[in-house]
């Protein structure tokens, strides 16, 4: 079987996506567990000139930096063709990937998240995984 | 702090944050699973190769696919993360067939948003690998073509498609072998195949035996010069005699090479001495194993007069052995010996348990694993011991 890996923006007009990674999950609070669409996950903010980089998320914010990919990743899309051109082209598998875009650079957190507390607050426990924030971006 | 302008959105909002500003990051309206999209990490020179239609997975339904560029073939690896990884698409994906409310008016006039569409569980990573050639062996040692099968060939050059069993075209194989282009052309080239109606064949010995010294009887008869044998002429007479001209060109192919193209479009081909004593001594060792002597007498009276044998060509060949006062000659072959280092090493050992290195290097110097010296080979599959210092290695079995 052969899937051929095909793409359509051609040698360097690949667009380019871009990765925010961070450790552990980010939780969702139940009442928006259905209704994710739009939801606000938290600020990315560039606070100087420096490539370093604050996510805060919920009561929590964490610290990190814009690193370049050693390797660059493709994005690809798996594409089923339909019945009629497997039809046309009975030996084909029916699915080709389409390469979409590439990522170049990622805004990486390495360290766990630091609580923001004033002091006013009750203290939250500290946890590699954040809540996302509650407040719909409406 | 200030918004950043309301136009920028998605990966470029987060790859271009200006400093002293902040973007928010949310769920895309089509956040999801998305297990269409994959992420695949790739060496930088080879994005070419993919960028321009160059690449393909292959593999059977029961196989790891592999990743072949033009050249070369990739394992395919899954590396997970526990890390949660956003992956936020251009503003302008247009793939991903946007709900049209997301470009309404409802976020003109905000902030900078940056919309994550799944979160990938990791990516896939790409290992060199050899080639996976034994099975194209396999699969044309299905059927051969003998003999029987000449006159066929030479009456029908347009064979129906189907039908046949154990016949392969390129793309067969292509859908078949988990290689690149590139090296299952090499492949079938050190195979010795031959194209044939649109199948890709190996042509049994004995029919290679017999197209063979028809050509020599005929260059006797006609005093055609070893060096400069015209194709037009050899093929003209060979046909006469029951050969297909593809099997004559692959006989000047297989015991010779072309030496240039003449003006007139023909071709003119040269034997390869090497290669024709070769064949002659497998004929020979092919009921088993002989006395030295008696082969070497047999083998002389057999190459054509013209040409000039010796043992050096034999190399990778035949095995030599001594017992007692007499030494012994039988065939064996490296390009028999499977690709697979660890099964090559394994019928290496069974074959002798101890190889000096000049005995052993014909029969693995066409193994090439990526990221593997030959030192590393045999490092790896072999055991190497020196009785003294200025002693020859000898290598046995891990």
């Amino acid at each position: 079987m052969k899937i051929e890996v095909k793409c359509s923006c051609g040698e360097g007009d690949c667009p380019e996506w871009a990765i925010v990674e961070l450790q552990g999950v980010v939780e969702v609070q139940p009442e928006y567990q259905n209704r994710l669409q739009n939801l606000e996950i938290g600020r990315l903010c560039r606070p100087s000139d420096q490539e370093i980089y604050n996510f805060t998320v919920g009561y929590h914010e964490l610290t990190g930096s814009k690193v370049a990919l050693k390797k660059p990743l493709l994005v690809l899309k798996k594409v089923k063709h339909s019945e009629s051109d497997k039809s046309a082209n009975p030996k084909s598998p029916g699915v080709e990937l389409d390469v979409i875009g590439v990522i170049r650079h990622k805004v990486l957190f390495k360290t766990r998240p630091k609580a923001l507390i004033s002091k006013a607050q009750p203290a939250v426990r500290e946890k590699a995984s954040a809540s996302a924030s509650a407040a719909s971006n409406q | 702090m200030e918004w950043q302008d309301a136009l920028c959105r998605g990966a470029e909002a987060v790859l271009n944050i200006l400093p002293n500003s902040s973007i928010s990051v949310a769920y895309h309206p089509d956040f999801g699973p998305h297990n269409e999209l994959l992420l695949l990490e790739l060496d930088e020179k080879l994005l070419p190769d993919v960028l321009c239609q160059r690449a393909t997975l292959r593999g059977q339904p029961d196989e790891d696919a592999v990743f072949c560029t033009s050249t070369k073939t990739y394992a395919v690896k899954f590396v997970g993360t526990s890390n949660s990884v956003f992956l936020i698409p251009p503003s302008s994906l247009s793939v991903l067939d946007e709900d049209p409310q997301y470009d309404t008016d409802k976020y003109k006039d905000r902030h900078a948003v940056a919309s994550v569409i799944k979160i990938a569980p990791g990516n896939m990573e790409l290992i060199e690998v050899a080639p996976m050639l034994d099975r194209l062996k396999l699969l044309l040692s299905e059927n051969p073509l003998g003999l029987s099968d000449l006159s066929e060939i030479m009456l029908s050059a347009d064979r129906e498609r189907g039908g046949s069993v154990g016949l392969y075209t390129w793309d067969d194989l292509v859908e078949q072998i988990q290689a690149s282009d590139t090296e299952l052309k090499l492949g079938l080239e050190a195979l010795s195949a031959v194209e044939i109606n649109g199948y890709w064949r190996l042509v049994d010995e004995k029919c290679m035996d017999s197209v063979l010294n028809m050509l020599l009887n005929n260059a006797v008869l006609c005093e055609w010069s070893f060096n400069a044998l015209s194709e037009n002429e050899v093929v003209s007479m060979l046909e006469s005699d029951g050969f297909p001209s593809q099997i004559v060109i692959h006989c000047l192919h297989v015991y010779g090479s072309k030496v240039n193209e003449s003006l007139e479009n023909e071709s003119v081909w040269k034997l390869d001495e090497r290669c024709v004593c070769a064949h002659f001594a497998k004929e020979i060792l092919r009921g088993g194993k002989m006395k030295m002597e008696t082969f070497l007498e047999e083998w002389m009276r057999k190459v054509p007069s013209r040409m000039r044998a010796s043992l050096d060509m034999l190399e990778g060949k035949i095995l030599t052995e001594k017992l007692g006062i007499e030494t012994w000659v039988r065939a064996f072959s490296a390009s028999s010996l499977p690709y697979n280092p660890r099964e090559r090493f394994s019928i290496l050992f069974r074959e002798r348990s101890k190889w000096e290195w000049k005995d052993l290097q014909p029969y693995i110097r066409d193994l090439r694993v990526p990221g593997l010296s030959s030192e590393g080979l045999l490092l790896k599959y072999t055991r190497r011991t020196q009785p003294t210092l200025d002693a020859d290695p000898i290598f046995s079995a891990r």
